[in-house]
C-alpha cells in the first residue's frame, strides 16, 4: 500500500546520502557488537545499529529486562567509549561532506 | 537553472498509522453518554457501559448508517437513534428490539481499548491485527495519585498538515531557538524499535518574551519518547530560578484525515514538597499555559509551510531522514517493515557552533533594545 511517496528520483538519492554515506564500522571493545559510525564534527556522532549488534550488546540485554521507562533509551557507555577510542586512533574520519 | 533545488512535496499516505492512539482522559467518557471523536477518516463513538467498560466503535450504524454518537447508552450497549439497533463493545449487534433475530453479519468496526495513566487508548490497524499490548506506553508511577496534580487536558484541531509535521519536531534542534525561543544546549536522538526519543537541555532566550521553553529564567532537561506513531511522554525537569519542578507532558494526536489531525496534550506536575494544593494547582496551570503556547508556536509554522519529502540539511541539523524512516514502519503492512525502519539509531547533534552564533545574535538584540530604550525614555 502506498505510503509517503517521493515524486523524484533525486529524493531517493538524498535519502541514501543522509542515511548510508560515509558510515564506518566500529567494534565494541567489550562485547561482540559491531556498529556503523559517522562523525560530521568533533561533537556530532551517528551510530547505526543492526538487529544483530543490538542483541549482542550486554548492556542493552540487561536493560531490556527492566520495565520500560526513560532509561532504556540511553546509549551504551561501553560502546560510546569504544567509538571515542576509534576516533582517537584515526579510524573514524571527522568532518561532513555538504551537510551529510 | 539546473542547479536549482526543487522541493519534492511527495504524496501523503492514504492509510492511517498502525498503533495505539489516545482519545483523551478516560474520565471524560465515563458519564454513560455516547461521545463523538473524529479519527481515522470517520467518526468514532465512545461510551461507558453499565459494567464500567469503555467501548469504541465506528460511529455509523451498519443498518442504515445512523449516527451512533447521537444514540443512547442502554445497559452495556449503544442504541442507534434511527431504529434502535443495539451494538456491543465487541462490535456485534446484540439486539434489534423489533426483530425476530439479529442478522449474522451484523458486525461493525470496533477498536480494542486500554486505559493507561488515566487515558483511553485504542489500537488502530488497517490490516485488522489484534492489539499489541507489548508496545503500550509505560505506566507512569505515582501519576494519578495525590503526589501529582490531576491531568490538565487540552485539544487542538490542526488542518492542512499531515501529522508527520508534528513528528519531525523530534529531530529538529534549531527550531527550538527560532520557534520556541530557547537555546538547545544539548540534543540527542535515539530511535529503537517502535520508540523514538529526543533528549534535550535548553535555556530560555533573554531577548524574547517567549513562554514555555523561552523563559530566560528557566532551564529545561527534557526526555521525550514516542511510543509508536502518536503517543509521546515528555519528562521535563524545569529549573526556574533554582526551583526545580518535575513536569510530565503527554503529547498525542489522532489523525482525522489525510492532512488533518487532532492534537491533544496533557500536563501533570509533581507537587513540590511543602506547597499547599492551591499553589500546586497554580504552578500546574502556568506550565499548562506555557507548553500550550509552545504548541501554538509550532502550529503557526505548520499552517503555512508545505510538505517536504526531500529536506535539505546542514551539519547542525538533526536526523530527519532517519526519523522519517522510523516513522514509516507504522504506514506499511507488518510484512513490509524493513529492518532499517526499526534498527536502533543514535544521533548526537553538535550544538556548539550554533550556540556560539546564537549567543552573539542575542547579545546584539539586547544591545539594540538597550539603545532604543535609552533613546526613548519610557513614559512616566
Ligand atoms: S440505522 Fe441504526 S438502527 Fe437503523
Ligand atoms: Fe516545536
Amino acid at each position: 500500500m502506498a505510503s509517503f511517496v517521493p515524486t523524484s528520483e533525486e529524493t531517493l538519492e538524498d535519502l541514501r546520502h543522509y542515511t548510508e554515506d560515509r558510515l564506518v564500522d566500529v567494534a565494541c571493545l567489550d562485547c561482540l557488537a559491531r556498529v556503523r559510525v559517522k562523525k560530521n564534527s568533533d561533537h556530532q556522532t551517528s551510530v547505526q545499529w543492526s538487529a544483530e549488534a543490538r542483541s549482542a550488546c550486554q548492556e542493552f540485554v540487561r536493560r531490556d529486562q527492566r520495565p520500560g521507562g526513560r532509561d532504556v533509551h540511553k546509549p551504551c557507555t561501553r560502546l560510546m567509549a569504544s567509538i571515542d577510542d576509534a576516533v582517537r586512533a584515526g579510524d573514524v574520519p571527522v568532518g561532513a561532506y555538504d551537510g551529510y | 537553472m539546473t542547479d536549482t533545488r526543487m522541493l519534492d512535496q511527495g504524496t501523503t499516505p492514504i492509510r492511517f498509522a498502525r498503533g495505539w492512539h489516545c482519545l483523551g482522559l478516560a474520565s471524560d467518557f465515563a458519564d454513560g453518554k455516547p461521545h463523538a471523536i473524529h479519527g481515522f477518516g470517520t467518526k468514532l463513538v465512545v461510551w461507558q457501559g453499565a459494567n464500567g467498560e469503555l467501548n469504541v466503535l465506528d460511529g455509523y450504524c451498519r443498518h442504515m448508517g445512523g449516527d451512533l454518537t447521537q444514540g443512547e447508552v442502554k445497559g452495556d450497549h449503544i442504541g442507534c437513534p434511527f431504529h434502535d439497533w443495539r451494538w456491543g463493545g465487541d462490535g456485534k449487534c446484540k439486539e434489534i428490539p423489533y426483530a425476530r433475530r439479529v442478522p449474522l453479519r451484523a458486525r461493525t468496526q470496533r477498536y480494542e481499548t486500554v486505559v493507561r495513566n488515566g487515558q483511553l487508548l485504542i489500537w488502530n490497524d488497517p490490516e485488522g491485527s489484534a492489539a499489541d499490548h507489548d508496545i503500550l506506553p509505560p505506566e507512569l508511577p505515582d501519576v494519578m495519585s495525590d503526589k501529582y496534580t490531576p491531568w490538565s487536558w487540552h485539544t487542538k484541531e490542526i488542518n492542512g498538515s499531515h501529522c508527520r509535521e508534528l513528528i519531525d519536531n523530534v529531530a529538529d534542534m534549531a527550531h527550538f531557538y527560532y520557534v520556541h525561543f530557547a537555546f538547545p544546549t544539548s540534543f540527542r536522538n535515539i530511535f529503537d524499535g517502535h520508540t523514538a526519543t529526543q533528549f534535550m537541555e535548553s535555556k530560555g532566550r533573554p531577548d524574547t518574551m517567549g513562554g514555555g521553553y523561552g523563559d530566560e529564567n528557566s532551564t529545561l532537561k527534557s526526555v521525550a519518547t514516542y511510543y509508536g506513531p502518536s503517543y509521546m511522554i515528555n519528562w521535563l525537569e524545569v529549573d526556574y530560578k533554582g526551583f526545580v519542578t518535575e513536569v510530565i507532558l503527554i503529547n498525542c494526536h489522532i489523525p482525522t484525515g489525510p492532512d488533518s489531525f487532532l492534537l491533544q496534550y496533557g500536563i501533570t506536575v509533581k507537587k513540590p514538597e511543602g506547597l499547599d494544593e492551591k499553589t500546586c494547582a497554580y504552578i500546574a496551570e502556568r506550565y499548562t499555559e506555557s507548553f500550550g503556547d509552545g504548541f501554538l508556536q509550532d502550529v503557526a509554522i505548520w499552517e503555512n509551510k508545505v510538505a517536504v519529502q526531500n529536506p535539505l540539511l546542514c551539519e547542525e541539523d538533526g536526523p530527519v531522514y532517519q526519523l522519517r524512516r522510523w516513522y514509516e514502519q507504522f504506514y506499511v503492512d507488518v510484512a513490509d517493515i524493513a529492518p532499517e525502519m526499526t534498527d536502533r539509531f543514535e544521533f548526537e547533534v553538535d550544538t556548539t557552533k550554533a550556540n556560539e552564533y546564537w549567543h552573539a545574535e542575542v547579545a546584539e538584540n539586547l544591545a539594540k533594545r538597550a539603545a532604543a530604550e535609552a533613546a526613548a525614555p519610557a513614559d512616566a
